[in-house]
């Protein structure tokens, strides 16, 4: 099974794997890892090296991170470009996408996996619908 | 030329400068330089192919740097320089970079440093280098972010480094 490897800033990481497991219970082959204020990409990149030794059963790891061009996301390309393990990385994790991808992951593909976070991270993002703005406005 | 501001941070390119610093000062080069990311391949792909911020990226050796700013290339340009240590930024100023502000951002944890805050931790020879700097007559400040005081920093780090200041 794909593993999902959470990198953010500060406890963001952490915080999500917490509630989307208060939606989808109890998860295996997921962590969260924190970029800490004083700690050195190059400490990241270690970091994150033995966080994907631990979890990757050979079917590949999506790394998840908060921000595009950030220092999680930074840390993660140049694993991405170093390692021989299968590794994706997205961007903007958010709940939606987490929740839809640890749920549909079994017997997936790790392209298919990123192109399925890819596409739930954007239609997760909802407004009110209009026939409630409507439904206070009568 | 316009060199902008320089910072001196060894997480490069990242979040703070790429959100904060861009909406600032409306960045259109940013040139990160330091002789040995300059000569690594791989950090150089990763730096030029994943900012996003529409500004053009050079990663150069801290004396073409110099000599990039100072020539008419430059003039045009609002340049943001990211030099990875106090090291660093003291080369550009021993080289001949005219700048009259030098901005202290993050420095990691290394073995051999000691805490100067949350997010930067400086080795004896980069004190060193920034007292180079103060002696040349040029103001340190510290901030993280843009919104932080612009205030000279060095009587700080002349109180929390007194021996390595000597």
């Amino acid at each position: 099974m794909i593993s999902l490897l959470v990198i953010s800033h500060g406890g963001l990481a952490e915080g999500l794997l917490d509630a989307m497991q208060m939606i989808t219970g109890p998860q295996e082959k997921v962590l969260a890892l924190g970029l800490q204020e004083s700690e050195a990409p190059e400490d990241l990149i270690e970091r994150i090296r033995e966080a994907v030794e631990t979890l990757d059963d050979g079917d590949g790891v999506l790394i998840m991170v908060d921000l595009y061009g950030a220092t999680p996301f930074n840390s993660s390309s140049r694993l991405f470009l170093e390692s021989q393990k299968k590794i994706e990385v997205i961007t903007g994790v958010n709940l939606p996408m987490l929740v839809e991808i640890v749920i549909s992951r079994e017997g997936q593909t790790l392209p298919d996996l990123l192109e399925q976070a890819f596409q739930s991270g954007q239609t997760g993002i909802q407004k009110l619908p209009d026939a409630l703005r409507k439904a206070k406005s009568i | 030329m316009t060199v902008a501001h320089v910072r001196m941070d060894n997480r490069l390119i990242h979040g703070q400068i790429l959100v904060s610093w861009n909406s600032h000062l409306k960045i259109d080069h940013l040139i990160v330089t330091n002789d040995k990311v300059a000569q690594d391949p791989m950090q150089v792909t990763l730096l030029k192919a994943v900012t996003p911020i529409g500004a053009k990226v050079s990663v150069l050796p801290v004396a073409d740097c110099v000599k990039y700013c100072q020539s008419p290339a430059a003039e045009k340009e609002n340049i943001f320089i990211i030099a990875k240590f106090p090291e660093d930024g003291c080369e550009l100023v021993e080289r001949g970079l005219q700048i009259p502000v030098l901005n202290l951002g993050n420095q990691a944890f290394v073995r051999g440093s000691a805490k100067l805050s949350n997010t930067v931790f400086l080795t004896e020879s980069g004190v060193k280098a920034l007292k180079k700097i103060h002696e040349k007559g040029i103001k340190i400040t510290c901030r993280m972010m843009p919104n932080e005081s612009e205030n000279e920093f060095w009587p700080t780090i002349e109180k929390t480094y007194p021996d390595w200041v000597k």
